[in-house]
């Protein structure tokens, strides 16, 4: 498999966020991952402390340059993520139109991270620009509900209101959209969330037809850093060896989530003692230590078809 | 295993040196890796073009000042390669420094980078600085036979001669030292370069003994970037499983390499066509294909033990 993913997201020297968080379980299954680091920072700023440094506009600029000069600027995948300035994602958006000019088949992922719960943990200026520039351009979108939400400004109560956000989106450009999570009541009880997806094909006589899935995942009591992008770059790989079927691509990406964080929080507790809540250094996901689940996912989670 | 490294080297965009070159292998074999980037780079500097950012000794602070803020300043080996700035390799001593007072038993693995076929590719002002502040804080070095010869000041023409300066290095603070490469003969034959290692132990009885060996390896014809950088990591993790035994460790080590370089000449061979010498770009370590030799590696050489001796 000859596939190169260009990820540009945060560095953290410890731990497991942005890029720390989609390089090596992309690695590992095979792909080549150039990153562009946005920022280096000791660690996620969930800690109780964290310092480092953030990677300008224009240094972006001057990184793609090298990479263009050298002719190598040719991409099947762009993967971003967290992002708290809006020059630097109106370059990454200059970049990824480039790219897509070089390469017409290049998908883009992206995780249009905005906010959560129902409020906004980037700038607000950052909204138009996800808006108008960034969603138009993806392919792949990995929005929350309040992010779905806040994209198609309509709110979602019922599972119908999700498909029709679903549907708003795919009309602002991306074939293929999966909200992580929601408020939507689970069949299983409430120790289950409910995601959903979506994605449009078009069938070999040209009509057109979307497949939606629905998932319940369990919910963990536990407060998680760099799933998202964990998510998101499962999703790319499995998205990619499933083009088609939307389905397995999600049991697939749900279903290594769900390892990996039943294996962190184990840990965390085991690491916190009895009766203590693990700090945001214990709850670190254990990447290195999920390689197996990674590779080859045991499927944990069914999706079910919805119409 | 909880085995948590610190790796402070360069970051590319694309291809495999320094980080991106360690960090892999290493987490593939269970290890947790933190890595300070000391630079972030399009791509290494052998391609035509290069741009990028590098970061100042006072950022590198910055930087581990978090890590200490959290209380996780805490780490089993450090890994340090390619460095041009002594300030900055300064303050990496510091650093190091700091982190053996509070964990005595770590492992700090250096590539001391300094140039190679005689002629150094580093400014000369860092050669007091590795001579007299970072080898003695190091306690595995894997110099090739220029950087060796830097080191202490002494030539290699022969065997005995390598034997003498990994004994002077080990003088100097390593107990693991490991020649990566030299130009003496090989039994082979002129298609092999030589490597040595020297190890020293101490028995239960208290006394100081050292493991020697050599190994020929089979030489490539290309320029391959980034392998000093895997072999580092490589002989890291294969010394953290076999600690006492750098036989093992170094053949595990060298072959993980000629695994990597076999699928890596044969792919870029195939890229550039035929009659054709392949580029830089072509040229990149295939990394993310050669996991399952980097998880395994079948054994492909043969490491001679020298001698055993009593100092």
């Amino acid at each position: 498999m000859e596939c190169r993913v260009l990820s540009i997201q945060s560095h953290v020297v410890r731990g497991y966020v942005g890029n720390k968080s989609a390089s090596f379980p992309l690695q590992v299954l095979g792909f080549e991952v150039d990153s562009i680091n946005s920022v280096q920072f000791s660690n996620h700023t969930g800690y109780s402390h964290w310092k480092g440094q953030v990677l300008t506009a224009d240094e972006l600029h001057v990184l793609y340059e090298g990479i263009k000069l050298n002719n190598v600027h040719h991409y099947d995948y762009v993967l971003t993520g967290y992002t708290r300035d809006t020059s630097f994602l109106e370059m990454v958006v200059d970049i990824v139109q480039e790219l897509k000019r070089a390469n017409p088949s290049l998908v883009y992922v992206c995780d249009p991270v905005l906010g959560d719960h129902g409020s906004m943990y980037v700038p607000q200026n950052l909204y138009p620009v996800y808006k108008n520039k960034v969603v138009p351009v993806a392919d792949i979108i990995t929005p929350n509900q309040f992010e779905a939400e806040l994209l198609t400004g309509k709110n979602i109560s019922t599972e119908k209101d999700a498909v029709e956000v679903m549907d708003l989106l795919h009309a602002m450009g991306p074939d293929t959209v999966v909200i992580t999570s929601s408020d939507l009541p689970p069949r299983l009880g409430d120790r289950f969330l409910v995601c959903l997806g979506s994605q449009r094909h078009v069938r070999p006589d040209g009509s057109r037809t979307t497949e939606r899935v629905r998932m319940e995942v369990p919910k963990v009591d536990a407060v998680f850093v760099g799933t998202g992008d964990l998510f998101a770059a499962m999703l790319l790989a499995w998205t990619h060896h499933y083009p088609n079927d939307l389905k397995t691509a999600c049991e697939k990406t749900f279903s290594v989530m769900h390892h990996v964080i039943q294996r962190t929080i184990s840990y965390a507790h085991e690491l916190a003692g009895p009766g203590r809540r693990p700090s945001p250094p214990q709850l670190e996901l254990r990447m290195v230590q999920s390689k197996a689940d990674i590779e080859d996912p045991a499927i944990v989670t069914k999706a079910t078809v919805i119409s | 295993m909880e085995c948590r490294v610190l790796s402070i080297q360069s970051h590319v965009v694309r291809g495999y040196v320094g980080n991106k070159s360690a960090t892999f292998p290493l987490q593939v074999l269970g290890f947790e890796v933190d890595s300070i980037n000391s630079v972030q780079f399009s791509n290494h500097t052998g391609y035509p073009h290069w741009k990028g950012q590098v970061l100042t000794a006072e950022e590198l602070n910055v930087l581990y000042e978090g890590i200490k803020l959290n209380k996780v300043n805490r780490y089993d080996y450090i890994l340090t390669g390619y460095s041009r700035d002594k300030s900055f390799l300064e303050v990496v001593v510091d650093i190091i420094q700091e982190l053996k007072k509070d964990n005595p038993s770590l492992v700090y693995v250096c590539d001391p980078v300094m140039g190679d076929h005689g002629a150094m590719y580093v400014p000369e002002n860092l050669l007091p600085v590795y001579k007299n502040i970072v080898v003695p804080l190091a306690d595995i070095l894997t110099p090739n036979q220029f950087e060796a010869e830097l080191l202490t000041g002494r030539k290699m023409n022969k065997e005995e001669d390598a034997l003498e300066v990994m004994d002077l290095l080990h003088k100097m603070g390593p107990q693991t030292v490991v020649l990566t490469s030299t130009d003496l003969p090989s039994k082979q034959g002129d298609q092999f370069l030589v490597a040595f290692g020297s190890q020293k132990i101490v028995k239960p009885d208290g006394t100081n003994t050292s493991q020697k060996i050599c190994i020929d390896i089979p030489k490539v014809d290309a320029v391959f970037v980034g392998t000093g950088d895997l072999f580092a990591a490589m002989l890291l993790a294969w010394t953290h499983h076999h600690p006492k035994d750098l036989k093992t460790a170094c053949e595990k080590t060298v072959s993980v390499m000629h695994h990597v370089i076999k699928r890596t000449i044969t792919y870029a061979t195939e890229m550039a066509g035929p009659g054709k010498r392949p580029s830089p770009a072509q040229l990149e370590l295939r990394m993310v294909q050669s996991k399952a030799d980097i998880e395994d590696p079948a054994i492909v050489v043969e490491a001679k033990v020298l001698q055993k001796s009593l100092h």
